[in-house]
Parts: structure tokens; C-alpha cells; sequence
């Protein structure tokens, strides 16, 4: 470690190693200039220094850190807290560097700089089409983004390397007041030692004139065997407060002389509202202001409650060039004649966009030439889905003396500021974001379509801010959905009796374009490809074991505002490809799970996976059966943001009840950095997965969205939640993401049981006996 | 209309009509905002709080209805102290959005008060409200754990 210098800060230059391993793969391109950004972004990251509280006496390090002289580290997180544990998660990074006391270090969130922008989504994929939108790869590296479950791999390099600097920092202060070489320095717990001499001291004492210092060039970050606290799982930062009422969310801002404003959109998921009627003449008394948007109509007044009132007393009538009638029947309709190569009258839907996404030898060619009886063939839908966060869409903005502010759960800072500030005609710099905890976001908090309806609120109200929240029934029926999505799958039997072919063909639309869309329509374009629609499906890890492989996608455009769902693309795929798969399985007659090893023994870090849920869940040993029905195991694998999970589902089916025994999964997210949390997420996304298996459905009836409310749009509860149990397999590889991976396995290994059960094969969900 | 009641143990006084829901009275008026709205029809819990020591959700239920009663929120809760539950929520580390946590609370404090040590099946009966983040594998264990600070003499 070079000890840090008094040079001049612009002096500065650092070296190290950055290679592209560790944000991801995925587009070449990005990758390619992954390395040179990254060193930008550390460099740029000490020039940029993160906003001190004087009253504090805090000192600023660098874009990622704060030390106060009582020793609290203040981590800057530029991610969003939606239940992932990542202020925990990114503090730990900081935290462990540092050997910092974990119970004095305070994660907050970061402020809007380029600086913090999310890479590694970049280089994942997701943001690739913002890169049109905004026409600079410098402004899509300031977006300030959570999801893909890339916020850990992203913070992983910066912010480590921001602690150990600091920490080189510190100890280069200590050492000159004691005189004594910095190496012999040792840090416990925020106290900086010397043990030759006895002297300690909490290093917030050197903060200060630590904080002064030039950055060192070189920093080395410790290795994972000097880890103390990643690894272990130390206590959540927010679960006190979220245990005791004392957590802030969005819709618990309180703001004085604060309005509230209830929305409510046309009946139609997408048109524009053409006109507003008030059945008794006028608003009712109490509406201080109308609203009129493009689609949706609002009141203020000095109570949500009163304002939800009145809005029960609006006719609002939509249509216009952007209504399009369609109904769910008439889509699977049009899905079906997609699938089956008829491009002719598929109205209301445009021609599709057919590509193919990937291709190993001549697999259309071997399918025809195989006899029917050696082919194995089968078509599985899945239906539009609501995000349904617990805490409904709120926002909270006001415009005063041309500077605006606004209060708003979102996924997606950068985005929340280009929205507002376009809608109050103010440049970005006189927007400001504050993020308070989210109440759910499984993707719904990115599309913020509610803080262009804060901003139009906003004003009106003379300066007065105004709080925006949608009803649950404004929420269920106007989301930006989880799309439909039909699939048909066939596979050819070789000479040998194994599988010489498959082929995947997709049909659905492609949410990177919808949400787009939303944002900017004229921006919306078909290239590059959206791979989040053959994401699992494309890069299926069966595809090693087969001479032939195609994975097509026919993309069609939908008339309904659709955006990203909890693990995207593989929330659908992984259900087609290991239902498929079990398929086959039963049609050559193999255990599930060994035909599966079979597949995968050139992939033997799937292969671990599977055998470590297997093993944990006694694959072997039967089921306790159950009076009156019937009990069944499934198994299922998939790889998604990086992390293999492996899950294996018990089922009691009773009459047409579908019971959840048990969910045993094991995961390999590379190395679990905070176990209990990857245990916790993992559940969690399985959940929110059997939920969709069970329960989640979106249908459309004269573009009308039919589901009101968690009566109609339900949750699985704690009565109909399985037992859990989650093995970590720490490979070694490169880290993967955690937030959504326990999701994609869950519903085909749910009907593979089903099917080990009943012999009967669901094909659609959500599962019905 | 004036509706007098008690909330968290002071009388409180609330100048609504009288068919606003106490959730909006409470969220609105009492500026106490630990109580959630999750649905607005009973369904999720979210707005959960004690009625005269009986769980009741009150996104539905009119101030009128409460006249004379002692309200208390999950703030109510908090001002005494961790109570047996708070204290094996955050033990078990259940939250995770955390949004729908303080209903939960305010269920399961409710559950316990009246019956020290219920059955696996009489808790999941009792505890209806919705988890979008599915904490629910932490939540059966915090039960369990608070069912045992409690014995051990927790409030």
C-alpha cells in the first residue's frame, strides 16, 4: 500500500487492475469499454465529494463515504432499498474495508451525480436501449438505477476501493501523530491500534485531517480471507424502524400546508382522456383544483381520503388513436396463429417481428425429418401480471421559486429528474430527488409515470406541495404489466434415444421497448434486440447437451403499457424451458432430476447446484402421504443475473387444491456476501413466484383490465406459504445477483411436482387442477 | 362531526365526518403515519391497529365507530417499549420493504394478548394479512420467538 501524499488532488492518478469479469458480461461492446469506465468512474468517484453535515463536523472522502469525529461512517448507497437488504448490503462493503464498528455505520442515500451511476445494468443489457433515448453513453452511465439484480456486482469494486483508501488514509494521520510506520497500524471495529506501542484511538479522531489527504495511488482491497464481516450477516440497518412504525415511506411524507391529490385514470389500460363529467354538475365541495392528464384526471384537497371521495362522483371518457380494443381471448388468439406461422389477420396486433436468438446446427431440418412418434411437443402461456407493491403509487412534489423537489419511492432517481424536470420546464440541476424506503418494487418502481402526475399537480397548487397516491384499484388496473407471453417447444429424439434437438419459439412483446415507450415514444426502436424476451430461453443450459438448438421470438407490439417484473424475461422462460425439459423426461421415461444431471454434465456448475437441492431435499425418499390426495416432488434449474438457483417443490394436491408443502432451493450466487439476506431474498422471490403460479392473472376485456383489488388480484399468505429451506453453494465465481434469481425455478419445479402427483401436466398459468 | 376517543393513551379529539375511515383520520389528521393503507377494502391488514385490544383494520372502519374507544397504532406500541413481538421481528430480521410490517405487529400483538401460546394453525388462521415480499418464513419463526419472550415474562 503507497502511503498517501499531500500532492495537489488533480495530481491524482490510479492504477489498478480492473478487469471485465467483475461487471459482467453480456453486450461486447459495453464490456470492452467496461474496464477503462471503471477506472473513470473510481477516479471520478474521489473527485466527487459527498455533501457534508457541518453540525456533524463530518469529513467527506470521497463520493461513497463520510467519517465523523464520534467515528460514524455515512456510506452514500445510489441504489434504492425496495426490501433487498442493499443499504445493508453496500454499507457492508464500505464497513468491511474500513473495519468499521457495524453498529456506527449509517447507510443513506446517495445523491444524483454521474458518479453512481449503475454500470453494470448498462453492461447487463437493460439500459443499452436508454442509450438511444439519450443519445451519450456519458448520461447512461449517470443513470442512477436499480434492478437487474446488479446493484451489488456494481458497488462491489468502487466501494471497496473508496473504504480502503479512506482507511489508507486514516492510518497515514495516525501514523504521523504517533509516529510509527502505518503498515504496524491495524484497525478493530472503527479503533485504529498499535500494538508494539499500546496506542488506540477511534479513527474518527484522524478523520479530519485524513479527509485532507491526496487519495493513494495504489490501494489493495483485502482478500477473502481477511474478511470479518462479509460472509456473516450482521443486523439489517432498517429493521428497527421497520418494526417500529418509524420507517418512512414515500405515501408518510408530511410537508406543511401539504395537499393530496387521488387519481384516477379512463377505464381503458391505455387512450387518452377525452372528456370529464361530473355526474352532479360540478366538483364537489372540498376539490380545490382539477387536473386534467393525458389519460388520467385528479383533484386536490386537503384530504386523500375526501378527494377519493369525490372522484367517485367523475365520468371520465377515454379513447383516441392510442385505444385499442383487445380483449386476452382475442390475444391468445392472435398468439396462437403467431406461433403457428400465420401472419395474416391478426388484428388489432401489427405483423411480428421475427428473430431469432439463437441457433446451433439444422434444428428446424432434424424436427421435420423425425418421425411424430420420436418428437416430443408442447405449447405453455403465462398471463399479464401486476407488480401489486404493498404501498400503492404515490408521489410528492412541490415547485417553488422555479426549484422543484419531489418525494417519491422510484427505482430510478436519474429518470424521476429528467420526468420532473421536463414536466416543470426547469433544468435538471433545480430537481431534487429524495428517495425515502420503498414499499415493494419488483420493477414498478422504474416506471414513474405517477411523478409526471405529481409535477402537473404540483403546479397548480402555488407552491403549495402535493401528494399524489393512487387507489389499489388504480394500481391493479394501470400498471405497466408483466406481459403475456405463449411459447411453443419441440424436441427430436437422435438414433441413440437422446435428444438431437430443440426448439423454443417465443411470442410476446418486448417490455425494454414498452417501457421505453412510456418514457419517450419516439425513442422506442426494435434494435438492438430486446433479450430480456429470450433471457433463460437462449442461453438455456441444456443447450451444451444438444447438436441442435434455435431459441425464435416473433415480437409483437401490444397496446398496453407493460414494463419490467420481477426477473423479467425469466419469469416465463425458465417455466417453459424446465417444464419442457420434465417433458422429456417422463417421455423417455428418467428420473427428472438424473436426466437433467445427464443434460448438464458438461455444465458442472449447474450441475453442483441441482445436486446440492437434491441432496437437501432427499429427492430419494418419498413423500408423507396425505389422506384424501395426493402428494408429488418436481425439480427445476436456472441461471438468471449471474446466480444458478436450484429449487425442488413438494405438493399435496386435494381435489383441484393446490397445497404448498415445502420449497428446498439452492443457490450459487458466486460467494453469498451476507447469507442470511441471500436466504431471506431467496423465499422471498420464490414466493412472489408460487404467487404467480397460483394466483396471478391479468385479463383484458375490451382493453379494460378485469382485476380490481387483492379480492380479485390475490397473494399467496402465511397459511398457504411453504416451509423453506436454502442451501448456499459459495463457488467461487464471479458474483451474481440475489433480488430475483429465487423466482425463475420455482413455478416449473411447482408443476413438475404437480405432475409427479397427478400425472397431469400444467401447461398455463396460473395453475388450475 | 367531533369524534372523542383515545389513541395510544391520550384522549384525542377529531374534527372529520364521521364516515371517514380511522386509517385516513389517523394517517390525515392524528399525523401518526406507522399505520399503513394497503387496499382500502379489509383485505391486506396494512392499516391494522387495536380497538379496544381487538385487531381491527381500519381502512373501512368509520371514525363514528370509534367514539369512546381506545385506539392504539403501532406507535401506541412503540412508546412502551419493544414489546415481545417487536422484539423477535427484528431478532428474526422479518422486514424486508417493511411496509406491511406494522399491521403484522399490531395482528400478531393482538393474537398473543389473548392467547399465550397458540397453535401453528391457530396463528396462521388469525394472521391474514398480505406480504408482498413474502417474509413469511421469518415471520413463522418471530411468532415462535416472541411466543417465548413472552413466556420468559416480555410484555
Amino acid at each position: 500500500m503507497n502511503a498517501p501524499s499531500k500532492k495537489p488532488k488533480s495530481s491524482f492518478r490510479r492504477k489498478f487492475l480492473i478487469g471485465t469479469a467483475w461487471v459482467g458480461g453480456g453486450l461486447a461492446v459495453a464490456a470492452s469499454v467496461g474496464g477503462a469506465l471503471a477506472w473513470r468512474r473510481v477516479s471520478n468517484a474521489q473527485k466527487f465529494m459527498l455533501p457534508v453535515d457541518h453540525a456533524k463536523g463530518e469529513s467527506s472522502f470521497n463520493a461513497w463515504l463520510k467519517i465523523a469525529p464520534d467515528s460514524t461512517v455515512t456510506v452514500a448507497v445510489p441504489r434504492q432499498d425496495m426490501g433487498q437488504g442493499i443499504y445493508t448490503m453496500l454499507a457492508m462493503l464500505v464497513a468491511e474495508e474500513l473495519d468499521a464498528d457495524w453498529t456506527k455505520v449509517k447507510p443513506e442515500q446517495a445523491p444524483l451525480n454521474p458518479v453512481y451511476g449503475n454500470m453494470t445494468a448498462l453492461v447487463d443489457g437493460a439500459p443499452p436501449a436508454m442509450k438511444s433515448m439519450v443519445g451519450m453513453v456519458s448520461k447512461v452511465l449517470g443513470l442512477q438505477a436499480t434492478g437487474g439484480s446488479t446493484s451489488t456486482r456494481d458497488g462491489w469494486m468502487p466501494m471497496r476501493v473508496a473504504a480502503a483508501s479512506a482507511r489508507a488514509m486514516l492510518l497515514a494521520v495516525a501514523a504521523q501523530k504517533w509516529s510509527v510506520p502505518a503498515s504496524e497500524l491495524t484497525i478493530e471495529k472503527s479503533i485504529v491500534m498499535h500494538k508494539k506501542t499500546g496506542k488506540r484511538a477511534p479513527f474518527g479522531e484522524f478523520a479530519k485531517e485524513a479527509a485532507a489527504l491526496t487519495p493513494p495511488a495504489n490501494v489493495s482491497l483485502k482478500s477473502q480471507s481477511e474478511w470479518k464481516l462479509l460472509g456473516t450477516s450482521p443486523p439489517r440497518t432498517d429493521v428497527v424502524e421497520k418494526s417500529t412504525g418509524n420507517a418512512q415511506f414515500g405515501i408518510d411524507v408530511r410537508l406543511d400546508g401539504m395537499l393530496y391529490a387521488a387519481v384516477k385514470h379512463i377505464d381503458l389500460v391505455q387512450g387518452e382522456l377525452q372528456a370529464v363529467r361530473w355526474k352532479s354538475g360540478a366538483a364537489p365541495k372540498g376539490v380545490l383544483h382539477e387536473v386534467r392528464g393525458s389519460d388520467w384526471f385528479a383533484v386536490i384537497g386537503a384530504s386523500y381520503w375526501s378527494m377519493q371521495q369525490a372522484l367517485k362522483d367523475v365520468e371520465l371518457v377515454g379513447g383516441g388513436a392510442t385505444a385499442v380494443m383487445l380483449s386476452s381471448s382475442r390475444l391468445a388468439e392472435v398468439y396462437e396463429r403467431v406461433l403457428d406461422g400465420q401472419d395474416g389477420d391478426l388484428s388489432p396486433i401489427a405483423k411480428p417481428l421475427r428473430r431469432t436468438f439463437a441457433e446451433k446446427g439444422n434444428t428446424l431440418r432434424m424436427i421435420a425429418g423425425t418421425d411424430v412418434a420420436k418428437r416430443v411437443e408442447a405449447k405453455y402461456s403465462v398471463p399479464f401480471l401486476a407488480h401489486a407493491t404493498m404501498e400503492p403509487m404515490n408521489c410528492t412534489a412541490r415547485i417553488r421559486d422555479g426549484k422543484v423537489d419531489v418525494w417519491v419511492g422510484n427505482q430510478a432517481p436519474t429518470i424521476v429528474q429528467w420526468l420532473a424536470a421536463s414536466a416543470a420546464n426547469v433544468s435538471g440541476d433545480n430537481v431534487t430527488v429524495h428517495t425515502p424506503y420503498l414499499g415493494g418494487g419488483f420493477g414498478r418502481r422504474s416506471d414513474m409515470e405517477v411523478v409526471r402526475q405529481a409535477l402537473a399537480c404540483a403546479k397548480v397548487t402555488g407552491g403549495k406541495p402535493v401528494q399524489v397516491i393512487w387507489s389499489r384499484e388504480e394500481d391493479v388496473k394501470h400498471d405497466a404489466y408483466r406481459p403475456a407471453v405463449t411459447c411453443k417447444m419441440s424436441a427430436a429424439f437422435d438414433e441413440k434415444g437422446g435428444v438431437g434437438a430443440w426448439y423454443h419459439a417465443i411470442v410476446g412483446p418486448s417490455v425494454t421497448k414498452a417501457f421505453i415507450k412510456r418514457l419517450n415514444p419516439m425513442l422506442a426502436g426494435d434494435d438492438p434486440p430486446d433479450k430480456t424476451n429470450c433471457e433463460g430461453a437462449a442461453e438455456a443450459p441444456y443447450r451444451s447437451a444438444f447438436a441442435n438448438f434455435q431459441v425464435d421470438h416473433a415480437q409483437v407490439d401490444l397496446p398496453i403499457p407493460m414494463g419490467y417484473w420481477r426477473s423479467v424475461g425469466h419469469s416465463f422462460n425458465a417455466f417453459f424451458v424446465e417444464s419442457f425439459v420434465d417433458e422429456i423426461a417422463n417421455a423417455l421415461n428418467k428420473d427428472p432430476y438424473l436426466f437433467r444431471l445427464e443434460l448438464l454434465k458438461d455444465e458442472p456448475r449447474f450441475a453442483k447446484v441441482l445436486n446440492a437441492a437434491a441432496s437437501a431435499a432427499k429427492w430419494n425418499t418419498p413423500l408423507s402421504p396425505i389422506a384424501g390426495g395426493k402428494v408429488g416432488r418436481g425439480i427445476a434449474v436456472a441461471e438468471s443475473f449471474k446466480s444458478i438457483v436450484a429449487q425442488v417443490v413438494d405438493v399435496e394436491v386435494i381435489g383441484k387444491q393446490i397445497k404448498l408443502r415445502r420449497v428446498v432451493s439452492a443457490v450459487d450466487c458466486g460467494f453469498a456476501l451476507d447469507p442470511e439476506n441471500v436466504k431471506a431474498q431467496i423465499s422471498s422471490a420464490a414466493i412472489f413466484g408460487l404467487t404467480a403460479a397460483l394466483k396471478g392473472k391479468i385479463t383484458l376485456k375490451e382493453s379494460q383490465v378485469e382485476q380490481n383489488n387483492f379480492n380479485d388480484y390475490g397473494l399467496l399468505s402465511l397459511a398457504e406459504a411453504p416451509e423453506f429451506e436454502t442451501v448456499i453453494v459459495n463457488s467461487g465465481d464471479a458474483l451474481g445477483g440475489i433480488g430475483e434469481v429465487g423466482l425463475p425455478p420455482v413455478a416449473p419445479a411447482l408443476a413438475n411436482a404437480i405432475f409427479a402427483a397427478t400425472r397431469k401436466r400444467l401447461r398455463e398459468m396460473p395453475f388450475v387442477m | 362531526m367531533a369524534i372523542s376517543l383515545t389513541v395510544n393513551g391520550s384522549p384525542l379529539t377529531l374534527n372529520v365526518p364521521g364516515e371517514k375511515p380511522l386509517l385516513w383520520a389517523l394517517r390525515e389528521d392524528a399525523n401518526l403515519v406507522g399505520t399503513k393503507f394497503g387496499c382500502g377494502i379489509a383485505m391486506c391488514g396494512a392499516c391494522t391497529v387495536h380497538v379496544n385490544g381487538e385487531a381491527t383494520r381500519t381502512c373501512v372502519l368509520p371514525c363514528s365507530a370509534v367514539a369512546g374507544k381506545e385506539v392504539t397504532t403501532i406507535e401506541g406500541i412503540t412508546a412502551k417499549g419493544l414489546n415481545a413481538v417487536q422484539q423477535a421481528w427484528i431478532e428474526m430480521q422479518v422486514p424486508q420493504c417493511g411496509y406491511c410490517q406494522s399491521g403484522f405487529i399490531m395482528a400478531v400483538t393482538a393474537l398473543l394478548d389473548k392467547n399465550a401460546n397458540p397453535s401453528d394453525a391457530e396463528v396462521e388462521a388469525a394472521i391474514t394479512n398480505l406480504c408482498r415480499c413474502g417474509t413469511y418464513p421469518a415471520m413463522r419463526k418471530a411468532i415462535r420467538r416472541a411466543i417465548e419472550l413472552m413466556k420468559g415474562g416480555a410484555k
